[in-house]
């Protein structure tokens, strides 16, 4: 089986630290757009530190639906970071505390790119600079995004909306050089489109764990030839 | 978003973080089948929260400036540029598209 976690490369961690310097703007920016007080914008990027589970918030208020649905959509798509830190759990060698704290800050690159090491402290190492790094992007974001939210006018006219769908796919793009990884997404992307307008706000994402679930069919080798 | 909202927002992802870090981690390593089904979670709802992003308006779907500016990043990507690069020029195409008067 082939590995599902590629081998970072050099600029990686300085190029995801300015994508999440970017994410933070866009999503403070829209959380603003809602009409957030600025000091509730910044605490809620801290506390929650979950981009999707903002943009999905802001997507379903956005759409018309309640904020009770709204949380529930934030709930759902964050779904993952329990199955992110589950894949780091065992592997962790630190004490209960540092543990929750590393589970409060993961996300998909953070974990990524501890994964890649199988010696556990290399991973705990890695996923501490990395973690550092993103987070610090991320809240630095935040403030030039609450800033620019009462300054830039339609984020649109900006771009900003397109940000966030590029970064998410440069996110999972070398994740998708493995085929059950690739119609996972496909089968992901086709459900959650069909249901879309069809269920209440958050179902889409979750039902798109069909895609996930039919791609154990598929075999976890690369499109590619074995690589040297 | 309200204090209420924000609090409960971040309570219940925080929970979930937690529960997969002292709760799902044994289970993981003793069934492959579910370890892979872990793996592949990440892109499947991944990709779909990128759909959703990029063509959601309102209640329904819509196409706009914004697929125009995930094309492009798909293609930047292809061709293996940075993640600046990338970020970016999403970004310019998008908001020159619209100035030109494209949604």
């Amino acid at each position: 089986m082939d590995r599902i976690v590629p081998e970072p490369r050099r600029a990686d961690l300085a190029a995801l630290a300015l994508a999440f310097v970017a994410v933070g703007v866009s999503v403070s920016v829209a959380v603003t757009e809602i009409g957030t007080p600025n000091w509730l914008t910044l605490v809620v990027a801290v506390t929650a530190y979950s981009a999707t589970g903002e943009l999905a918030f802001v997507a379903t208020v956005a759409s018309g639906g309640s904020v009770a649905a709204a949380t529930v959509s934030g709930w759902l798509v964050s779904m993952r970071f329990g199955l992110l830190t589950g894949s780091l759990g065992s592997r962790f060698p630190a004490s209960r505390a540092e543990r929750a704290l590393a589970a409060f800050t993961a996300v998909d690159p953070s974990v990524a790119l501890a994964l890649v090491h199988h010696d556990p402290h290399a991973l705990r190492r890695t996923y501490w600079r990395t973690t550092v790094v993103l987070f610090a992007g991320f809240a630095l974001g935040s403030v030039v995004g609450v800033v620019l939210g009462n300054v830039v006018g339609d984020p649109r006219s900006w771009g900003l909306d397109a940000v966030f769908p590029a970064s998410l796919l440069a996110v999972i793009w070398r994740f998708l050089e493995r085929r059950d990884a690739a119609v996972a997404a496909a089968v992901a992307v086709i459900v959650c489109l069909v249901l879309f307008s069809r269920t209440p706000g958050g179902v889409p994402i979750i039902a798109a764990l069909v895609g996930p679930v039919v791609a154990l069919a598929v075999p976890a080798r690369s499109w590619r030839p074995a690589r040297p | 978003m309200s204090v209420a909202a924000a609090l409960l927002l971040s309570a219940g992802i925080a929970a979930q973080r937690l529960l997969g870090m002292f709760v799902l981690g044994q289970s993981l390593e003793q069934r492959p089948v579910l370890r892979r089904l872990v793996e592949l979670i990440p892109p499947g709802i991944i990709a779909a929260v990128i759909a959703q992003l990029t063509l959601a308006r309102g209640r329904g779907l819509g196409v706009d400036a914004r697929l125009a500016g995930l094309a492009v990043a798909a293609l930047l990507l292809w061709r293996g540029k940075p993640l600046a690069v990338v970020v970016v020029g999403a970004a310019v195409v998008t908001a020159a598209l619209r100035a030109a008067g494209v949604r």
